[in-house]
């Protein structure tokens, strides 16, 4: 990666962790809505907890 | 510069194939890229018989799923669909993506009998959703939110893909109230694309892109109850850039995604060149599951004519673009079709969908903090 966009990123720290805390707490809440094993989130898929074909990486669409 | 890993090469064993029951779409949005919607070419059982033969397999060693998408998908009708689902073991996941206008109480049925899960093609309220017509040219709002309604009574959870054609500021928070409204549990946001058929210009002001994005992250932070693809890949990544993991979080290899199409033939990596026919390249495809086992025909993912083409682009974009480790380097259609070959970089797509939005996301940040 570039330093300029790592740097800019490393350099948002302060403002990202929150942000990042938010995140998790909000994956958290929606793996505990009951009955999460029949919804569209349920297994896991290397990073996302969604749909295989919601997929980040060469996804279609 | 560090080197970023994963994305080298095309995996022989893919994490999901894409079906084409027909051909047939019921709308004719302003934007689509399938060049045969309005004629009714089905999917024979056949072809999924051999699909199902790899997938089987393939599911009993992990997660494994088969989209079924368009055309659109319940234009087959429920016998056919159901025909063509029957050859596959209850460990293969089963998916649709559907414009949800022909949704009622019967195929909700249909799909909570069988364990599918559902993801609805909805570009938000109504105004936002004047692309999306009949092949008369009249307005599906109304018949999407009817079908929309039909899942909730069922109490059957669904994803939306949304296809954004105008993305500034002040369209973001809108759209994201409307999707938390309308209930989806699951949400991609697709700036629109130039692909297949649709040649519209998608040049988009980048300042108003990056702003899109930012108010997007803001209007989702006031209440995150949808996973919305986008922003949880950006924070993820953001994530892993300050734990200084973030080299080694794409997948090692390509997902080869295989599009069967109606007749058995079948793409690799993008569902959209499917249909399509290139001077040099043909139509683009690998083969076809009714001559050889779809596992045969992904094993030597580099006899395809544009595929080495394809993956010198991921190259060039991994040793030149800051993105990368972020983006793993952009998707063949939109290279076909934006640049007439597979191995440049840039394209508007990624600026639109991948850099504008990890700067955007930056912009959010800087501003909420
Ligand atoms: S952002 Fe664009 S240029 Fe950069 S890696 Fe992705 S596709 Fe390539």
């Amino acid at each position: 990666m570039s330093d300029a966009l790592a740097d800019r990123i490393r350099d948002a720290r302060g403002e990202l962790t929150p942000l990042l805390e938010e995140a998790r707490l909000a994956r958290l809440a929606r793996s505990e809505v009951p009955g999460a094993d029949s919804t569209a989130v349920c297994a896991w898929n290397h990073f996302e907890n969604i749909p295989t074909f919601f997929n980040w990486n060469n996804r279609p669409r | 510069m560090a080197t970023v890993n994963g994305m080298r090469g095309v995996s022989r064993v893919p994490a999901y194939v894409v079906m084409q029951p027909t051909t047939l779409c019921n709308l004719d949005c302003v934007y689509c890229y399938l060049p045969l919607r309005a004629q009714d070419r089905r999917m024979p059982v056949e072809v999924a018989r051999a699909v199902a033969a790899d997938a089987n397999a393939w599911a009993a060693l992990g997660r494994f799923s088969v989209v079924w998408h368009g055309g659109e998908p319940l234009a087959a009708g429920r016998d056919h669909l159901g025909a063509l689902m029957a050859p596959f073991d209850a460990a293969v996941e089963q998916h649709v993506q559907t414009n949800a206008t022909l949704l009622d109480d019967a195929w909700c049925e249909f799909f909570a009998a069988r364990g599918v899960r559902v993801s609805v093609s909805v570009d938000g309220p109504e105004d936002l959703n004047a692309e999306r017509v009949s092949r008369a040219g009249r307005p599906a709002y109304d018949r999407i939110v009817k079908g929309i309604g039909a899942l909730r009574r069922h109490g059957q959870s669904f994803a939306a893909l949304c296809v954004v054609g105008d993305p500034r500021p002040g369209v973001a928070s809108r759209l994201y109230e409307y999707f938390l409204e309308l209930g989806c549990d699951t949400l991609g946001v697709n700036i629109e694309e130039r692909e297949g058929v649709n040649e519209r210009a998608n040049a988009h002001d980048p300042d108003a892109v990056r702003a899109f994005w930012a108010e997007l992250v803001g209007a989702w932070r006031a209440d995150p109850r949808i996973h919305v693809r986008e922003l949880e890949w950006s924070l993820r990544y953001l994530g892993a850039v300050l734990d200084g993991t973030s080299d080694d979080l794409l997948p090692r290899e390509l997902d080869p995604i295989p599009t069967v199409g109606h007749d058995g033939a079948v793409v690799l990596l993008s569902p959209e060149l499917a249909g399509f026919h290139d001077a040099v390249h043909g139509d683009f495809s690998s083969g076809n599951v009714l001559h050889a086992p779809l596992s045969s025909l992904l094993a030597e993912p580099r006899h395809t004519s544009w595929v080495p083409e394809f993956l010198a682009g991921v190259e060039a974009c991994r040793d030149t673009c800051a993105y990368f480790g972020f983006c793993g380097g952009g998707h063949a259609a939109n290279r076909y079709f934006e640049h007439g070959r597979f191995d440049g970089t840039q394209t508007e797509h990624c600026r639109n969908s991948k850099i504008n939005l990890l700067d955007g996301v930056l912009d959010h940040v800087r501003r909420a903090g």
